[in-house]
This record gives C-alpha cells, structure tokens and sequence, in this order.
C-alpha cells in the first residue's frame, strides 16, 4: 500500500516524464539529426582543428589537441575553478569539528590498560577492511600510480591526459587513506598544504602561459617557448612540449583538490569503530 | 524486422535520443524538487549533470566515424567523430567533481548546525538553534 | 550496426536506474545505485564515440561514490 506522499510523488513524476517527452518531440523538429555528416557543429571549425592538429601539435589525440593547445585559454580557468572549489571547501569547514565523545576519550585514557586486553585490541583492529582488503591494497596501489603516470605522458598519443592522470593519483591516495589502519598508512598530509600543492599546479599552467611572453609571442603560444634546442620537430614538437608542461601542472591540480576535499570531508566524519 | 530496426532507428536519430535525454534532464529536476533530504538532491543533480553532457555529446555524432585519434598522417574530417564537444565536457565533468565536493561540505556544515539534513525538518524548525 | 538502438536501450536503463534513486529510503542503498548510475553513463559515452570523456566519468563516478560514503557515515542513514 502506497501512503498519500509517495502517489504524489509517483503521479508528479509520470506528469513530468510525458511533459518532456513532449517537449522532446517538439525541440527535435528543429535540432539536426544525429550521425548527418552537413550538421552546422560539423562542418565549420571542427574540420579544420582534425585536419591540422597532427601537424600543428604533434598531438596524435585530437582531443588533448583542441583542450590543451587550441582552447588553452579554455582550461586554465576550468582549472582555475577547480583549484576554487578546493578552496570553498576548505573555506566552509575551516572551524574545527567539535569532537564529539569527549568523556570517551577520555575513559579510554584514564584506562589502566590491561595486557591481555591490549593483545587483543592489536588483533581486531588490524584493518578496516580486514586482511584481504589490506593485502589487497598493497598490489593495487602501485599499479594504479603507474598507470597514472602513463596516461600523464602518453595524454597526447592515446587516450587521457592531465584530469585523468590526476584523478587516478587522487585514486591512490583514497584506497592509502581509507583500506588501511592508521599504522600501515604512508603518512597523513594536512589539507591546507595539499591546497598550497594545488595553487602550485595552477601557477606551472598560467607560467606556461606567460613565458613565451618574454620571448615575443603571445599568452599561451607554445611555438615561442625558449627551449627549442632541447625538442626536436621545431614548432610542432614545441607545441608537443608546452601541451606535456600544463598537463603536469592540470595533474597537480586536480589531484591535490580531490584530496583535499577528501581529507577535509573525512575530518569531519566519526568513524566510530568499535 | 529489418525494417522494423531501421524505422526505429531513423525515428531515434531524428528526435528519439533528444527526447529521452530530455526525460533525464526532467527527471533531474524535479529529483532535485521533490527529494527533501540534501544528499539526495546532491545525486539528482548529478544525474541532471549526465543528461546534459550526453546532450551535447551527440552533437559530434558522425555517421561511420571512429575515436578521434589520428591513425594516419594525413587526415580526413569526414572520417573522425567531432572532437570539440568532448573537449568542453571533458572540463565539465572534473568540474562537476569539484561542485559535489562544495555541495557535501555545505551539507556537513548544516548538519552540523541543525542537527539534520531533511528539508522539512530544518524549515519547520525555523531557524536552528 | 544498431549504435543508437544500443544508446536508446541504454539511456531508458539509465533513466529507469534515476527514478529508482529519487524513491529509494536508504542513503547508502541510493550511494550504490549512484555509482551503478555513473558506470551506465560511462559506458553510454563510450557508444557516442567519446572514450576520453568516458575515461574521465569512470574515475569521477568511482571518486564521487567514495565521498558520499564518507558523508554519509556521520548522518542518518534513513530518509523520507
């Protein structure tokens, strides 16, 4: 038996669905039709970034090509508002949180701790996810950072790039942080350091940006860039190299934001394991 | 039955996926409407996210074309999928990332505050403590 | 081959998996379904022809799961 409030709730839901079904029908009688080759999307800029990206950037990705290089501008304020995001976080819940069972922790202090029980305290709370999880997390993690690390240098060859290889070194932290128990952890890093981590990933972008000014080009023009000797390929592998700088500098970004975030959402947690 | 495939695809390609991608947005919406708990209208906002991504990913749609990386030096466009939507929305997804992290820290800090993350509950308390 | 056949099926999956989220009661059971939700969608963006982006959303959807697992941890678990 339904109460009053779910069939509402269902009979709201029905209502939207058939009113977006038919605003659907009506806004696709004038939107082109999907997979045409003519679409005005398709036809005017695109060709020109395919055609040309694999000779202007040596960027087998087109992809990577159009976000890092073409639309440069584009990503250092998408990255700006990422780095901004981190901080709103950390902003929101600067104040500490107030620990909660005061009068626990302190029992457990005061506590003459017995031999026999302190054994057994060491056997159950080995993990919080057991020894599977623990063993696991050993094997998993390496391989995680080196993928990582490949997708950061091949962004421009094959598919991922700088938000990937950020995400996925974020990735391996989460499973340090959270599988283990506190003994076994690599080591505790303090969010407003990870933040400064941050800010240093969205300097290396913009400094990227504002270097071949010194040279006599433009904001953002990699085929300015002074280190020419080192690069083979002339413009085109110049272009390769400054795609290479800001993926690193997006990496560091993204990845110090989510733990961050991380970090600062998991100190406001109890995690009450008893 | 062929027949049948090809009817149904035509009338897909033509309005059929704008449509069902509309149903996502509207779902999205009045999920972020009705759902009193916070952390549920956080959810539903990522579902109205989804929608809206797919939306603009089919604008790159191209009949018989492949992932857009160069397998050739010299490149035809006619063969390559449209790269430029999913450059923007590759952005926009890591960004959506970041608005979850904002929204779960504002919710953290009402719970903190009212003691509770139901809508109904924190207005009918009227102003917290 | 039928793509937008496959993209169709997919995406009524997808929507039938967001209503379920909007009438599910358990937080946690709905944080499940969520990460269920992401990993249609990626696979939905593989169909459209843009693996990078899908490459993106599987790892997002991974991260964004965990950090309502977090949050959840501290609040109660039963909603209306």
């Amino acid at each position: 038996m339904m109460d009053r409030k779910s069939k509402i709730k269902t009979a709201g839901l029905v209502l939207v669905i058939l009113l977006a079904i038919a605003g659907g029908m009506k806004v696709g009688s004038f939107l082109p039709v999907i997979g045409a080759h003519e679409t005005p999307a398709n036809i005017y800029l695109s060709n020109y970034y395919i055609e040309n990206a694999m000779e202007h950037t040596h960027a087998a990705n087109i992809v990577t090509a159009v976000l890092a290089d073409y639309r440069g501008f584009d990503t250092l304020f998408e990255t700006c508002v990422l780095f901004l995001s981190g901080v709103g976080t950390l902003m929101i819940l600067f104040s500490k949180a107030k620990v909660k069972d005061k009068t626990l922790l302190k029992k457990q202090q005061e506590e003459p701790a017995e031999p026999g029980e302190k054994i057994l305290r060491e056997e159950t709370v080995g993990s919080y996810g057991g020894s599977i999880l623990d063993a696991a997390f050993r094997i998993i993690m390496p391989i995680v950072m080196v993928y990582a690390i490949y997708v950061l240098f091949h962004g421009e060859l094959s598919l991922g790039g700088g938000f990937q290889a950020g995400a996925l070194l974020a990735c391996a932290y989460l499973i340090d942080r959270i599988v283990p128990s506190f003994e076994s952890r690599m080591g505790e890093i303090k969010e407003e350091n990870m933040l400064i981590v941050a800010g240093i990933g969205t300097f290396l972008y913009a400094f990227t940006g504002i270097l071949p000014m010194f040279f006599g080009g433009n904001f953002l023009e990699y085929g300015k860039l002074p280190f020419g000797r080192l690069v083979q390929g002339g413009a085109a592998g110049l272009h390769a190299a400054g795609i290479l700088m800001i993926e690193i500098g997006v990496t560091v970004c993204v990845m110090a934001v989510i733990m961050t975030i991380l970090e600062v959402v998991l100190e406001r947690t109890d995690f009450d394991d008893d | 039955m062929t027949e049948m495939i090809d009817k149904l695809e035509f009338f897909l390609a033509d309005r059929g996926i704008y449509m069902l991608s509309f149903v996502m947005l509207a779902i999205g919406i009045y999920g972020m409407v009705v759902c009193s708990n916070y952390m549920k209208k956080l959810m539903c906002m990522n579902i109205l996210q989804v929608s809206i991504i797919f939306f603009f990913l089919t604008f790159g749609q191209k009949e018989g074309g492949t992932l857009p990386v160069a397998l050739a030096e010299v490149l035809q466009a006619e063969e390559y999928i449209n790269p430029v939507p999913h450059a923007l929305m590759l952005t926009a997804i890591v960004v959506s990332l970041g608005v979850t992290g904002v929204g779960l820290a504002l919710l953290m800090k009402i719970r903190d505050i009212y003691g509770t993350i139901e809508e109904d509950e924190i207005t009918g308390k009227g102003g917290g403590k | 081959m039928p793509v937008l056949l496959l993209e169709g099926l997919l995406l009524v999956a997808l929507i039938s998996i967001a209503v379920s989220i909007i009438f599910e009661k358990n937080l946690l059971a709905c944080t499940i379904i969520y990460c269920g939700f992401s990993f249609g969608a990626m696979l939905l963006y593989i169909i459209v022809g843009a693996a990078d982006v899908a490459f993106t959303e599987a790892v997002i959807g991974t991260i964004s799961t965990v950090y309502f697992v977090i949050a959840i941890k501290s609040i109660n678990r039963r909603c209306k």
